[in-house]
């Protein structure tokens, strides 16, 4: 019987021990898991949302966050010269501001406003009616149709926020033409569009060729870098940013919270772990001291006996690291749910996501476990006198 | 209800600052201890502050001293780059041309109660007088609200996912210390003594055990604290404090961890104990 064999029939034996072992290192393993999901989670959900705008690139006027810094002047004018480059596929102008639905009540309906200029499509996806045309029309997102009970066709008041809410701006009748998804809502969050000319009139008419960010999508044939180099050279003033330096500034700033946790329950859990599958088979190899110098005194090499501990443990973390993949999925899902509860993060935003980086560390990490919580029980095993032993057990 | 005191604190940013001489006429500024790092500003020197990016029409401010800003989660990681102005300085610098002193607004007024307890009649006080003006109580709203419950909810999750796998672990520790036990129980059995009063025994055990490992916890835990602490103090450059073990954390995971210890203890020992006497005490 090989060594694989022998540790299994050892465990078996022990049913209840053996279990609660490989169970609480699937427990221990599912968070292990998760801190792992948790480490690059939000970066890659965010690159992954990044992405499915469809825009490579976002031309702002200063290094602030679009819609928290100044208004681009003339970006109606610079987007379409961006889009006019050779590796440019298309170039749209945003403009950020906040309106009041006044259909929803004495004090109206508070939410986003967008106006959007330009020739690429539109950073939003119609889920029914059809997309905003020329005119006072808008798209709104699904909340305010749910809340507002508004469906394509409906006629809503409005009166905007555009740069302080000092200003009291006239109400402007829109049509609504769509219920549309947009990226970065988030989960209760009141989200409608226009265009920009619109968005303008309603704004009082001023700044109508202003945007807080011009969004460009790069040719597939040119790729990011190139449109980022070409963009930079045609508006020097302008502050350029590819989806990767995008995702690079979310990683440095906001957030890191989540990551530095998750080293530090990482490293707690892994050694919560060594420690407690070290003491598991210490005792274990300590009660059978005897069963395993009557081995050696059979025949049983030392390296062979050394080979059924480590195998043992192997065979402890193993199963266990198997559950732990099932069991930390769900739990992912649970401690996700609560997270997402956040104000201000998008809906489509995860901090639990996994790829198979995750998975390989996830792997690489137990098999160390198994080996170093082997270490001190192999050491007893390996050095156990074998007379001294056997007669201890005689005369005890 | 008495208006105590009206606390208005406004923040600007520093987009030029230059070393002058000291000079005592100028308005005072206040300088968070980040930038006075970032930029080598020390108390009485002499800073010009401009409310636009491109630094047009600065005026001077004397450096009156140097603060530690309020540690907040929000803008963790963030650099704080502050500084604190009177308001009527801080109005002039950033007025527009040609609007009339006296029409400029404030995002935000702190006010202090005499009684802390009338805070919530108090904002339904002022909301009901003052359409369109929030008033929220203070106190309490950074548990209550927003990102600090949901981290609550989080940290506390995790907390069970731990407490269940100690649980398990724990068991399987204390199968095992049974029946490493298991011929003096055997004996103590065959020399009559009964099931209960060995259990009882067995209970102390596990209590003592448990009570013991707890405090040890616990120790371990307050030197932790610091550590901790002090890391990410250092790590986000923030005097915001991450690890706080309060006298009721402390209170409940001795809860948790005692009966849980002395449950483990006693469910490993009944299993054994059902055995005949005989049984245990043969090897």
């Amino acid at each position: 019987m090989n060594a694989m064999g022998f540790a299994w029939r050892s465990l078996v034996r022990q049913p209840a021990r053996a279990s609660l072992g490989v169970l609480g290192v699937a427990a221990v393993g599912a968070l292990l898991f998760d801190m792992l999901l948790l480490s690059q989670g939000l970066v890659i959900s965010m690159r992954d949302l990044f992405e499915r705008t469809g825009f490579d690139l976002r031309v702002t006027a200063t290094d602030s966050l679009p819609g928290q810094g100044p208004l681009i002047p003339n970006a109606v004018a610079d987007a379409q010269a961006i889009a006019k480059l050779p590796t440019v596929r298309s170039a749209i102008a945003l403009r950020f501001a906040n309106a009041s639905i006044l259909n929803g009540g004495q004090r109206g309906f508070y939410t986003s406003f967008q106006g959007v200029a330009g020739t690429g499509e539109h950073p939003w996806t119609i889920l029914r009616g059809r997309d905003m045309g020329t005119g006072a029309e808008l798209v709104i997102n699904e909340n305010i149709s749910t809340r507002l009970r508004l469906e394509p066709g409906a006629r809503v008041v409005l009166r905007a926020f555009c740069t302080s809410e000092e200003q009291a701006l006239p109400p402007v009748p829109f049509t609504v033409a769509g219920i549309a998804q947009f990226p970065f809502d988030t989960p209760n969050g009141a989200t409608l569009a226009t265009s920009l000319e619109m968005l303008a009139n309603a704004c009082g008419g001023n700044e109508s060729d202003d945007a807080d960010v011009i969004m460009v999508a790069s040719q597939e044939s040119a790729g990011p870098a190139a449109a980022v180099a070409d963009v930079a050279t045609l508006l020097p003033d302008l502050r350029v940013l590819s989806n990767a330096e995008a995702v690079n500034r979310f990683e440095r700033g906001g957030f890191t919270y989540f990551r530095q946790i998750s080293t530090v329950l990482t490293t707690v859990t892994l050694s919560f772990a060594v420690l407690l599958i070290t003491v598991l088979l210490t005792v274990s190899i300590n009660q059978r001291l005897g069963e395993i110098a009557a081995l050696r005194a059979l025949g049983f090499s030392r390296w062979r006996v050394v080979a059924d501990v480590l195998c043992e443990s192997v065979l402890i973390v193993g199963g266990g690291g198997l559950l732990s993949l099932p069991l930390g999925g769900l739990l992912a899902a649970g401690l996700d749910n609560i997270l997402k509860r956040i104000p201000g993060i998008p809906a489509q935003v995860h901090f639990f996501v996994f790829e198979p980086g995750a998975l390989r560390v996830h792997l690489l990490l137990l098999a160390a476990t198994a080996v170093i919580a082997a270490l001190y029980p192999i050491r007893i095993v390996a050095r156990l006198p074998i007379a001294a032993t056997l007669r201890d057990e005689v005369v005890g | 209800m008495i208006l105590r005191r009206i606390v208005i604190a406004l923040a600007a940013v520093v987009t030029a600052a230059a070393t002058l001489h000291a000079a005592d006429d100028l308005p005072s500024i206040l300088i968070s201890r980040q930038l006075s790092e970032s930029e080598h500003i020390a108390v009485g020197d002499v800073v010009r502050l401009s409310a636009s990016a491109d630094g047009t029409s600065p005026r001077p401010f004397r450096v009156s001293g140097v603060y530690e800003p309020t540690p907040d989660p929000a803008r963790l990681g963030a650099v704080i780059r502050e500084v604190q102005l009177h308001l009527p300085d801080l109005l002039t610098l950033t007025r527009e041309p040609g609007i009339p002193a006296g029409s400029e607004y404030v995002q935000t007024i702190n006010v202090a109660l005499v009684d802390p307890a009338d805070a919530a009649a108090f904002s339904r006080e002022v909301q009901a007088r003052m359409p369109g003006v929030s008033a929220q109580p203070a106190t309490g709203a950074a548990e209550s609200t927003g990102p600090f419950l949901v981290l609550r909810r989080f940290h506390l999750a995790i907390a069970i996912v731990t407490i269940v796998a100690s649980t398990v672990f724990l068991l399987a520790l204390t199968i095992m210390l049974v029946d490493e036990r298991r011929a003096a129980v055997g004996v103590l059995r065959l020399i009559g003594l009964p099931i209960r009063r060995i259990i009882v025994q067995l209970f102390i055990e596990g209590a003592l055990i448990a009570t013991i490992g707890s405090l040890f916890g616990l120790v371990l835990s307050l030197v932790s604290e610091g550590l901790i602490n002090r890391f990410f103090q250092w790590r986000y450059d923030t005097a915001l404090v991450f690890v706080h073990v309060t006298p009721e954390v402390a209170a409940i995971c001795v809860a948790i961890a005692v009966p849980l210890g002395v449950s483990a203890t006693v469910v490993a020992s009944w299993a054994l104990l059902r055995r005949n006497g005989l049984r245990l005490a043969r090897r």
